[in-house]
This record gives structure tokens, sequence and C-alpha cells, in this order.
């Protein structure tokens, strides 16, 4: 069954030097229990494109379905997790959990059990009552990840949650996040990773869709088939690596005033 | 330090979720694999991911031999495991290392059950690493496998409560208000000069400094 659809989506925004186009004619859809990754260079709307489809934000152009309902408000059944971790600092980690579910207006007795279920799940037993500030960034991404699953969305949005950490510690929260989703106790039913890693996005995703530069337009999408834990130096991973990397490339050379790549990163495997 | 207080002991250089990092990967390469190429699949150099491939070792997580890291038994255990499964496999073997022995036995002994970070330090000065560095790792590694708790507002360890101690320990440090008196615990020796540099952290909380934890 389709969980979300996304259909013909433009969305521009007006300025002094004219309208500016972010993305022209988006369209996909997200299964029950995908992992769907979106990647694409700078600038080519991957951030927005949650925001509009958790309803943060209104597209100019097209329409956007949850279980076939149309999002025009914010979607209570989707949570985010951001590069940013976005806690707040002068809240414990059990507090930090406790405020989307407060937020939702969730009855109190229910929010402490609530809490600490999604404190043990994502590994934070022990931190309950430490501060944001106490803590190293994989725990505080965690805090990130408790607070989103404890609303228990069906769908995880996830806008570059590893970026902001070391590499060991984004190893490790990669695969947790695995982990929960494919755990049929757990929400969430969907994750749609939003990332500037194609690397990390192939590791991750059953189903990568490829962003052109801005105005973003869906370039491809590519199935990922390759057995989990997936080995990164194998042929078939550097083959899919090579693909996507390709189709971004060559998708920006069809813009003539397109610019350079931005921080093409290690190995040319990162935008 | 003093001879009698060269505790044998290997503390963590590494934070939880490094070590485990490095777990997963290993696991990504079949569970065995050449340090180096360990390495470069993260585009790291060795002393990168060293911290924690020796603190996997202490933990009898990984064996390394003639620069090939291989899971032990128990550490392909652990990286099958749920995230909870992990924690308590990490919580009992730290539990054998002497440093952690020594410091659940030091939390036992005190009669409020707390450790200042000065008392702490003493424990693990016999290591030739900065003292600060030291502390943050025990105690990060020590609240992840909830061994005990940490006080930020007092620098201080508090014991987590066991069935078999029988005792309050203090499991829940009292909130703080401002800047107070070093919990009470039986300071034995004199205080070491070394205090915590306020460089730790970028903001300043309103009742002293805070470790960040690495």
């Amino acid at each position: 069954m389709s969980l979300i659809r996304i259909e013909h989506v433009d969305k521009s925004y007006a300025s002094r030097h004219g309208t500016i186009s972010i993305m022209q004619d988006v369209s996909f859809t997200v299964k029950d229990s995908d992992f769907l990754a979106i990647v694409g260079p700078s600038g080519c709307g991957k951030s927005t494109l949650l925001r509009l489809i958790q309803g943060l934000d209104r597209p100019s152009a097209g329409r956007i379905y949850f279980q076939d309902r149309p999002v025009d408000r914010v979607c209570k059944k989707m949570a985010m997790v951001f590069q940013s971790f976005a806690l707040y600092p002068w809240l414990t980690v059990s507090q930090n959990v406790a405020f989307g579910l407060e937020a939702l207006g969730w009855p109190e007795e229910r929010i402490g059990p609530q809490v600490e279920r999604y404190v043990s799940v994502t590994g934070l037993d022990g931190f309950q009552e430490a501060f944001p500030r106490e803590l190293s960034g994989g725990m505080r991404q965690r805090v990130g990840l408790a607070r989103a699953l404890a609303v228990e969305p069906a769908v995880l949005l996830m806008d570059e949650p590893f970026s902001a950490l070391d590499p060991l510690t984004a190893e490790n929260l990669r695969e947790e996040v695995l982990q929960l989703w494919r755990d049929p106790q757990l929400p969430p039913d969907a994750v749609l990773l939003v990332s500037h890693n194609i690397e990390e996005a192939i590791e991750l995703a059953d189903r990568v869709i490829v962003l052109s530069r801005r105005p973003g337009h869906i370039l491809a999408e590519v199935e990922v088939t390759l057995p989990r834990p997936r080995d990164r130096k194998s042929a078939a991973f550097y083959e899919l690596t090579d693909r996507v990397y390709s189709l971004i490339t060559a998708g920006g050379q069809s813009l003539a005033t397109a610019p350079a790549p931005e921080g093409a990163g290690r190995s040319g495997e990162a935008l | 330090m003093s001879p009698e207080r060269s505790v044998p002991t290997t503390y963590p250089k590494c934070n939880p979720t490094e070590m485990l990092g490095l777990l997963v990967l290993l696991n990504s390469h079949k569970g065995s694999e050449d340090v180096a190429l360990l390495a470069d699949d993260l585009d790291l150099e060795i002393d990168e991911i060293l911290p924690s491939l020796e603190y996997a070792e202490v933990l009898q997580l990984v064996k390394v031999t003639e620069g090939r890291a291989t899971f032990t038994d128990l550490g392909k255990r652990l990286v099958q495991g749920t995230i909870r499964d992990r924690k308590g496999i990490i919580r009992e073997q730290l539990r054998r290392t002497t440093l952690f022995r020594t410091l659940l036995r030091a939390l036992d002994n005190s009669p409020d059950h707390c450790l200042s970070d000065e008392q702490l330090g003493q424990i693990v000065s016999f290591t030739t690493a900065p003292a600060d560095e030291a502390v943050q790792n025990i105690v990060n590694w020590g609240r992840y496998a909830d061994l005990f708790r940490y006080d930020a507002g007092q620098h201080r360890l508090v014991a987590v409560l066991t069935p078999a101690s029988g005792r309050t320990g203090g499991n829940r440090p009292p909130p703080t208000g401002g800047p107070t008196s070093r919990g009470g615990g039986p300071v034995t020796e004199p205080r070491s000069a070394r205090g915590r540099p306020a460089s730790e952290t970028t903001e300043p909380p309103p009742s002293g400094v805070v470790p960040v934890l690495a």
C-alpha cells in the first residue's frame, strides 16, 4: 500500500529578482516499510521536499497525499530527525523526549512510560537526567531519534542525520536506525532519508531517488537489492555508487548555467 | 603518583558510540579485517580507530593479531544483538575491568555513595593521559552502561541502586542550586590541584563548568 504519494510537486519562491524555482514536477511514492533515500547536490530542494511532505510548507503546484488523504497541515504521523539534533538545551534527555508527546496532547500518565520505552530502545538508559551539553554528538542524535520515535510515527523523516557526527559514531547510528526500522514492534513503518552522501544512501536504502541540481527534478529512481550489512568495498556497491554519481553529474551538465559541484567530498562519492 | 596507586588498568580513550561504530564496521567486513583496511573504509587514519579498537580488545570483543582484527564469540554476539543487548554485554564486560571494579567498590564504600571529580581523578591518576579526558570518558562509559549516574551540577559520580547492595545510594541526584560544596564524600587525600579547565565547554553553564563528555 502506498503510504505517501507525491504528485507533480513544484516549489518556487518569489524574490526581488523574480521567481526562484526550487523543484519541478517531482513525483514518487513511498510504500509501507520502505527505506527511501533522496540524494542530490546542495540546493536541489531535498530538505524542502521533507518539509513539504510533513506539511510544514505547501507546494506551489501538485499534491502530496498521506494514506490517500491530502497533506494540508502538519502531519502528526510523521516525525523529523535533524542534522543539528535540535534539542532544547535547558531540558534533560527525558524532558526532550517527552516534549513531542506533550505537544501532541498525550495524557500525562502515558507520557512517562512512553519516554522510558524510547529512551531504552535507543540506548539512552543512564542519560535520562543529563542535559544535551553533557552528551557526545552520537548521544545527542539518539535523543533526537528517541524524541521522533516516541510519537510512534508511521514515517520517520531524516534530514542529513549523520552529517554532523564523527565517522565511527555515524557508522554506529546508521546501523541502529536500520535495526529500529526493521523491528516490527517499533515505529516507523517507513524511513525517508535525505543525504548528500551517495554511499550512505546506498548503504541504507532500498530505493534511492536521485535529484538534479536546482530546480530539482527526479533524474532516476535506483533500486538497491544488495544484502545487508552492505560492504562498501564490494564491486556491486561501487557500481551503484558510480551510477548515481554519473547520473547527478550528467544531470548537471545538461544545465548550461549550472555551477560546478559544491564541496565534492571524499573520493567524489559525496556531493 | 605513588607506587601503591599504580592500579593496573586501561581506561577508555573513546566513547561507547565510537567503539560500537568500529564493531559495526568490522561486521560489515564479515567479522575479520586488516586494521588498515578497516580505517581506510571510513577514510580514516589507523590512529583514529585505534582507541576504539584498543577498548574493544580490553572488553574482549575483538582480538587483534598481526594487524588483523577479528571478533571474539562475545563480539559476534554483541553485533548480532539489539541496542539493548549490546548495552547489557558492555555493562558486564566493564564490570570485569579493574578500573570499573575499583570505581564501583569506591562508590560502594563511600558513605554517601558518591565520588567527586577529584576523587575520580585520583583513582585514574596513574594513567599517563590527561586526567580530564580520562574522567570524561569513564563517566560516559559508566553512564552508558548504567553502572553509575553522574550529577553534572555537583561534579560527582552517584551510585546506582542495585538489588544486591540493598542501598539507596542516591540513585537520583538531587537538583542542584548554584555552587555547593562537594557532596561530602570522604576525601582521604589532599585534593588534586588539577582542576577542570574552563575551556572544556563553550557555553558556561550557570553553576560551574560541566564537562563535555566526549
